[in-house]
């Protein structure tokens, strides 16, 4: 059984001044199975973010069905941690507070709580920073942090939205190496989405792309590449080239009747 | 609400004992000195009598005597047990129900004019209606503080409700925070550099509603002192009770508000935006 199953997914907005009804998601459908990492890629607007928000029961959709591990899913629960671009962070907690924060909700005791946390802390690289506080970090610890809370929670699926968009570029390289070796460690299953085709290549099992909007699944793409991998050696690799052009093609090619049908 | 913040709130985000500190001090004292100088130097150059305006030392005799005789104890403590009583009203009412204001779009849709609409009224308004209600004493002075900070508390407890990222509370949600204990969890602290601002507005109404309020309804306490000097045209005892005033509204910044902030919103990189 997959651990996630999107089926049929469909959702349709209600513009609230117009009353309007605007399709986002026409119809997805894609599964991912247990320790996979799966990547989401599409034109801006298409509806990745609404994907990723359905899946983690932030908003509702309008027809199809979301499963893990085949139950339905209905509103946010911590079998699916979430990662948000905009990190998220609860200002008023000290780092080690935020990386507990999943864990003391589900009644762990302290003491393991604190145990958990100081391996996911080194994991992450942030051993030391336990008594800082979110302003006090960097960006690129604050998405490291962000991705801490979510991981020491174990959830069953980890949805991850554009976590690296808004850091710069030499750290968000640093950031996928670090996830790319953390996700080898320790096999979660990733939702990923993101409009980096060389980030989405590099960190992932499979890489689905999607339609402009009301999207559909336009392919699935398997990245057939050795793990582990490095950036260095990836990127030296012919075939990575060849999947990245491949989806640029996708994505760039079809305009503007990519939606007909 | 900045022109009564010190120079040193602005100084940076955490406060170091020693030295800076010393200095901080000295320079909030300064303007004051620099005051008192002047206010001096104007009556004797001038020659103001002591029925139109006291001279420092007149205000210093009065204070003193006020001291010696009981007075003072009996009026600030009256004073001091008014407001406390009627703050403690205020924050267990107004953050409850701001929070619930803040957390739900057609309550606060609902009652958002007439908040706006009663800020503007709170307090002094009030002061007929109280002694109404309440009689002469104890009971109206408290209402009086209650209601003065009531609203602009609420107001700025669902003003901070509203502006915690949809994002903070939901990745709140996706880690299995159920039913009520996101507020505490989460509205009650992310709200918080707000209420600390709702805190300095609505006790500054307070501490005037409760003036006003002590000047008509009661017979002790500092409105109370100032009253009664204003019909015996003790001038020295009437600005002696305005300084007590205004010195107390500066130690509860000082000793109660800033201490509250810097351990709160400032070590959280929250600062309040006032
Ligand atoms: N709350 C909303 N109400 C109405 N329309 C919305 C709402 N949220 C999103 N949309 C619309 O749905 C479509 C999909 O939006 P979504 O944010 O999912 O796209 P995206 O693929 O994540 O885009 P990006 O790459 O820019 O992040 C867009 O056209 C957007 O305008
Ligand atoms: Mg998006």
């Amino acid at each position: 059984m997959n651990t996630l199953e999107i089926n049929n997914l469909r959702k349709e907005y209600v513009d609230h001044y117009t009353g309007e009804t605007i399709p986002a998601i026409g119809e997805v459908t894609f599964s991912i199975g247990e320790g996979e990492f799966v990547s989401v890629l599409g034109p801006s607007g298409c509806g990745k973010t609404t994907v990723l928000n359905i899946v983690a029961g932030f908003i509702d959709h309008t027809a199809g069905d979301v499963l893990v591990h085949g139950k339905s899913v209905h509103g946010p629960g911590p079998d699916r941690g979430v990662v948000f671009q905009s990190h998220a962070l609860f200002p008023w907690k000290t780092v080690l507070g935020n990386v507990t924060f999943g864990l003391r909700m589900k009644g762990v005791p302290r003491v393991e709580r604190e145990r958990a946390a100081a391996d996911i802390l080194e994991l992450v690289g942030l051993s030391g920073f336990e008594r800082k506080y979110p302003h006090e970090l960097s960006g690129g610890m604050q998405q490291r942090l962000g991705l801490a809370r979510v991981l020491v929670n174990e959830p069953e699926v980890m949805l991850m939205d554009e976590p690296f968009a808004s850091i710069d570029a030499q750290t968000r390289r640093k950031l996928q190496q670090d996830l790319t070796e953390i996700f080898e460690k320790r096999r979660p299953t990733v939702f990923f989405v993101t409009h980096d085709i060389d980030e989405a290549v590099f960190l992932s099992d499979r890489v689905v792309v999607l339609s402009a909007r009301p999207s559909t699944v336009a392919e699935i793409i398997d990245v057939d590449l050795p793990r582990p991998r490095t950036w260095r050696e990836t990127v030296e690799d012919p075939r990575f080239r060849e999947y990245t052009h491949h989806i640029e093609e996708r994505l760039g090619g079809g305009e503007p009747d990519a939606q007909a049908g | 609400m900045t022109t009564i913040d010190s120079p040193a709130r602005t100084v940076g985000r955490v406060r170091r004992p020693g030295p800076r500190r010393g200095s901080e001090a000295v320079w909030f004292v300064v303007p004051f000195v620099l005051l008192v100088a002047i206010w001096w130097l104007v009556v004797e150059v001038t020659g103001t009598t002591a029925r139109t305006f006291p001279q420092v030392t007149d205000v210093i005799a009065a204070l003193a005597e006020m001291a010696a005789s009981g007075d003072l104890a009996r009026h600030l403590g009256a004073s001091l047990q008014r407001m406390l009583i009627g703050a403690v009203l205020a924050v267990v009412t107004a953050i409850p129900f701001g929070i619930a204001l803040g957390s739900s779009p057609r309550l606060s849709a609902f009652f958002s004019p007439l908040l706006r609409f009663s800020v503007a009224l709170a307090g002094i308004a009030w002061i007929p209606i109280a002694t109404l209600w309440l009689g002469y004493g104890d009971r109206a002075v408290i209402f009086i503080v209650w209601n003065a900070m009531f609203f602009a508390l609420t107001y700025n407890t669902v003003l901070g409700v509203q502006q915690i990222p949809v994002q903070t509370v939901r990745a709140a949600r996706s880690m299995g925070t159920r039913g009520p204990r996101i507020v505490w969890e989460v509205l009650l602290p992310g709200a918080l550099p707000s209420i600390v601002t709702g805190l300095r507005i609505g006790l500054g109404y307070g501490w005037r509603g409760l003036v006003a309020a002590e000047i008509i309804a009661t017979n002790a306490g500092l409105g109370y002192a100032l009253f009664l000097a204003q019909s015996q045209f003790d001038t020295g005892v009437i600005i002696a009770s305005m300084v007590i005033i205004g010195v107390l509204w500066l130690l509860m910044d000082r000793l109660l508000l800033a201490p509250l902030e810097r351990r709160t919103v400032e070590r959280w990189g929250m600062k309040a935006v006032s």
